[in-house]
């Protein structure tokens, strides 16, 4: 078996290189030299891995083409967890080096301390850390996610953190309820205060970049409005100067939540505007009808601007948001997203 | 981008410098492109304020913030271009304003406004714009017809510069300003905004900035001893001691003393770091109890030492590199550095900092007890002349080594240890700056009751030195130049380019500059530099050891 050389070169300009043998994947390879890469489930299916393969010949493993789609294949976009070379390869990664771990991530225990239904079928879940000895302080970057393991099943899935770094050992959740899915049906059944939960990360490079005083506008769709709460509450936090709106995209007012929240943000952020977008508004509606992406694309028309665009939510509605940006002249390097996909069993 | 300043830059036999997505530094094309479009907004600011002063309207807040501006652009201080845009807007609106007061003044017609490309700058409004016009002003402009001599002449006034804005900002936040400094500030980068191409007028003009940066390092001295008191010889623990922890790094004393205060009685232990060492030979610091120790070693090897300690660390000033994930939600900066995603801490208010230290667990428990000493600033040194004038007579003392200026990562830094290490025993070793942490730990021992290691603090500390010699000199009657004295200067960044040119104002001879030589000293220039002052590059310690010594015997 041919083993190769890979040049992993970050977002921020670090050149990093590993063997990888052809049987492989490059997240496998890069851990066995302990990098530990942002990948969320290992299988090709939430796009966490999303990277560009620069140079080099490569096989592409199975993979959801939600994650992938042929047309990003296609431009030699790859999923770095499905990704085997078959010669040297030089890949370009959407994050910066500190994303990538020296050390495999400690899990911690957390106490379940709040549970609430804050719109329809949208579980606020808050944990608090133990204190193991090191303190209790929850260090991340805002746009991070955390694995949590359902207790006495010992399977995990991927949610992002609504909140800020702290020293308390609070993390916030936004979690959508899906029907089948395995962690809805522990919070909706079993789940209680006081119940532990083990949790591994954080995890993600989704996380706020600087250009200058560039706007940030942020959309979210449903759920994937939690790392946008975190990035704007850390704006709010270190009073960052640039200007930010946020698109939240629901399919019916009634679907909308934390709207608190974020009227008290509207209050702490200076420059900071919020435009809810709702697709199949009642007649009542004041605000926009229409999807986020229609938002966006009128607002690029009419403001002229090309500002730092962060998008998560389900991948049609991160394509169609990208789709508009680039009709209106935003150059992908502005473009930033997290794709939420319901895991798969 | 295109960067030069600083001593580990790219060296490639195609040329010297950082050119590529990102410097060795860590500082990306953005961050340096936008640094150098800052010079450029400070000359205009620097024009302009030079006008004031002749019209008898001086502007001191135009000149406080072309220290800071200054600051930021130096190595390993601020990687943010958040910040340098909101600088570069900030720059405009200053010197704006300046021409604003120049235009009422009464005289202003008497002299005629400035002119040039940084007057007629006008920041882009967003970052596009902003590097296309950077892309026009590089340290490097003109190479093509100006040729590499005055590119680098220009270079090295301008890091010159920088280094001396630095240390007057060190000054400034401690309440410290004089008009000559920020006259002396104006004047240089309004000769570096003439374009200027003749050589002679160049070195000369660069030694110009060594004077100017000893009359900074003064008044440095001056804010530093009359708000903290007169350093005096300490021995500083190196051992963690048990419980809640903070650790302050930079040289900002002001900081310091600010988040002493506001930890005081909360059970918190605070710890120095790299150039902070020294603060706890002032009488004011280490009058507080809970000022511990000092942690860890020289800067570079702050991604380790930060790592592992348990509480949470305060940036004062350079020098930062890219903080690690396990740490990077408890570093905190403060004044001119930056690093995106970090929070900044401003006006000193620490809140944040003392709750991430409660937070955090802290030291578990003691190490065994280790101490090194410091606090060897001039009066320590003077008040005990007498028995060291004795001791040199006497045969005791055969020679005096400075080995200072600043640590870095290149192994080629083994040899400032090896020479401390390796100095006879009947020599004398002072030093300075973060190139200690090579041999602080080593035991030097002493001669007749004189400690063979004398640690006079900070690099800017360098006045002390500067001090100690000239007192010598007058006591053996003769020039420093004849005194059984060699200066092993190790520098890195632009802080030590300040205090050589100082030293070269001074007229001192045979300095051995290393680890490498600047990559913006052209080989014309090293002539000049060797045939005027003696300038010589590090070779080996034993042969430099022995060099230093017959050339004293």
């Amino acid at each position: 078996m041919s083993v190769h050389s890979i040049a992993l070169l970050t977002r921020d300009g670090e050149r990093l290189s590993f063997p990888c043998a052809e049987d492989q994947s490059l997240v496998e390879a890069a851990a066995a030299v302990d990098l530990f890469l942002p990948v969320v489930c290992r299988e090709g299916g939430c796009g966490a891995c999303r990277a560009t393969a620069q140079e080099g010949e490569y096989h592409l493993g199975p993979h959801s083409s939600a994650a992938l789609s042929a047309e990003d294949a296609e431009r030699r976009t790859i999923l770095l967890c499905r990704t085997y070379p078959r010669g040297p390869m030089s890949v370009g990664a959407p994050f910066d080096r500190s994303r990538i771990l020296s050390q495999a991530v400690r899990p911690r225990g957390g106490a379940v301390t709040e549970l609430t239904l804050v719109g329809e079928r949208t579980v606020r879940l808050c944990l608090e850390l133990e204190d193991e000895g090191e303190g209790r302080a929850a260090e991340f970057e805002a746009g991070q996610y955390m694995e949590l393991e359902i207790p006495g099943e010992g399977v995990r899935r991927a949610y992002s953190l609504a909140n800020t770094a702290n020293w308390d050992g609070a993390l916030e959740f936004l979690i959508r309820l899906q029907p089948q899915g395995r962690f809805s049906g522990y919070l909706e059944r079993r789940a209680k205060i006081g119940d532990r939960v083990l949790t591994h990360g954080p995890l993600g490079g989704f996380t706020l970049q600087e250009h200058g005083l560039r706007p940030r506008w942020f959309v979210a769709g449903g759920t994937g409005l939690a790392p946008m709460l975190s990035m704007l509450r850390r704006m709010a936090d270190y009073q960052d100067p640039q200007p930010a709106r946020l698109y939240f995209g629901v399919n019916r007012e009634s679907e909308l939540f934390a709207l608190d929240e974020l009227g008290r943000l509207a209050e702490e952020l200076p420059g900071f505007t919020l435009i809810p977008c709702v697709w199949r508004a009642g007649e009542g509606w004041q605000g926009f009808r229409g999807t986020p992406a229609d938002a966006v694309r009128a607002d690029l028309a009419a403001l002229g601007v090309a500002p730092d665009l962060y998008t998560c939510g389900p991948p049609a509605l991160i394509d169609a948001v990208e789709r508009a940006a680039r009709e209106q002249g935003v150059p992908d390097s502005h473009l930033f997203s997290e794709r939420f996909l319901p895991s798969v069993a | 981008m295109f960067c030069y300043q600083c001593e580990q830059t790219t060296r490639l036999p195609s040329g010297d410098g950082c050119a590529s997505a990102k410097g060795l530094c860590g500082k990306d094309a953005t961050t340096a492109d936008l640094q150098d479009l800052l010079v450029h907004a400070v000359k205009g600011v620097a024009q302009q304020a030079r006008r004031a002063r002749a019209l008898g309207v001086p502007d001191h807040e135009a000149g406080a913030f072309m220290l800071h501006a200054l600051f930021t652009t130096l190595t390993n201080v601020n990687f943010n271009p958040t910040r340098f845009v909101t600088l570069l807007n900030e720059a405009a609106a200053v010197r704006d304003r300046v021409k604003a007061r120049c235009e009422a003044a009464p005289n202003a017609a008497t002299i005629a406004a400035p002119t040039g490309p940084a007057i007629e700058w006008t920041p882009a409004a967003d970052l596009e714009g902003l590097l296309v016009q950077a892309a026009a002003v590089p340290v490097n402009a003109g190479l093509a017809e100006v040729g590499e001599d005055v590119v680098g002449l220009r270079a090295l006034i301008l890091y010159g510069m920088k280094g001396v804005a630095a240390y007057a900002n060190h000054a400034a936040v401690l309440g410290y300003t004089r008009d000559t400094v920020f006259a002396g500030v104006e004047e240089a980068m309004d000769f570096l905004a003439s374009d200027p191409t003749d050589v002679p007028t160049l070195l000369d003009r660069a030694l110009s900035v060594g004077r100017l940066n000893l009359e900074v390092m003064e008044l440095l001295d001056a804010a530093n001893t009359g708000r903290f008191g007169t350093p005096c010889p300490t021995a500083v623990r190196v051992a963690p001691v048990a419980g809640k922890a903070i650790l302050v790094s930079g040289h900002d004393l002001g900081d310091l003393e600010a988040l002493l205060k506001q930890t005081a009685g909360k059970g918190i232990n605070v710890y120095t770091h790299g150039e902070m060492l020294p603060a706890h030979s002032y009488p004011t610091l280490k009058a507080y109890p809970h000022l511990v120790g000092n942690y860890g070693g020289a800067w570079q090897d702050q991604q380790t030492d930060f790592a592992n300690f348990p509480g949470p660390i305060l940036m004062t000033s350079n020098c930062i590199i890219e903080p690690g994930p396990r740490y990077r939600q408890r570093i905190f900066t403060a004044g001119p550095v930056g690093w995106p995603g970090l929070r900044h801490l401003t006006d000193h208010q620490f809140g944040p900092l003392v709750a991430a230290a409660l937070a955090l667990p802290g030291f578990k428990a003691d190490e065994p007890e280790q101490t090194i000493t410091v606090g060897f600033g001039r009066d320590a040194v003077l008040g005990v002349a007498g028995a060291v004038i004795d001791a040199v007579k006497a045969g005791d003392i055969r020679h005096f080594f400075l080995i200072g200026g600043c640590d870095g990562a290149a192994s080629g830094r083994n040899y400032y240890s090896d020479f401390a290490t390796g100095a006879p025993d009947d020599t004398v070793v002072l030093t300075l700056g973060c190139a200690k942490y090579r041999f602080n730990r080593h035991e030097f021992g002493a001669i007749g009751g004189i400690p063979r290691l004398l640690d006079l603090g900070q690099c800017n500390d360098s006045y002390s030195a500067i001090r100690i010699a000239g007192a010598l000199a007058e006591a053996f009657d003769c020039s420093v130049n004849d005194l059984p004295l060699s200066l092993v200067v190790s520098w890195f960044e632009q802080k030590a380019a300040a205090v050589l040119l100082t030293l070269l104002a001074l007229g001192i001879r045979n300095i051995r500059l290393g680890p490498t030589l600047p990559a913006f000293i052209t080989p014309n220039v090293l002539a000049t530099l060797v045939d005027g002052f003696g300038i010589q590059p590090i070779t080996n310690a034993q042969d430099d050891i022995a060099a230093a010594l017959n050339r004293a015997a």
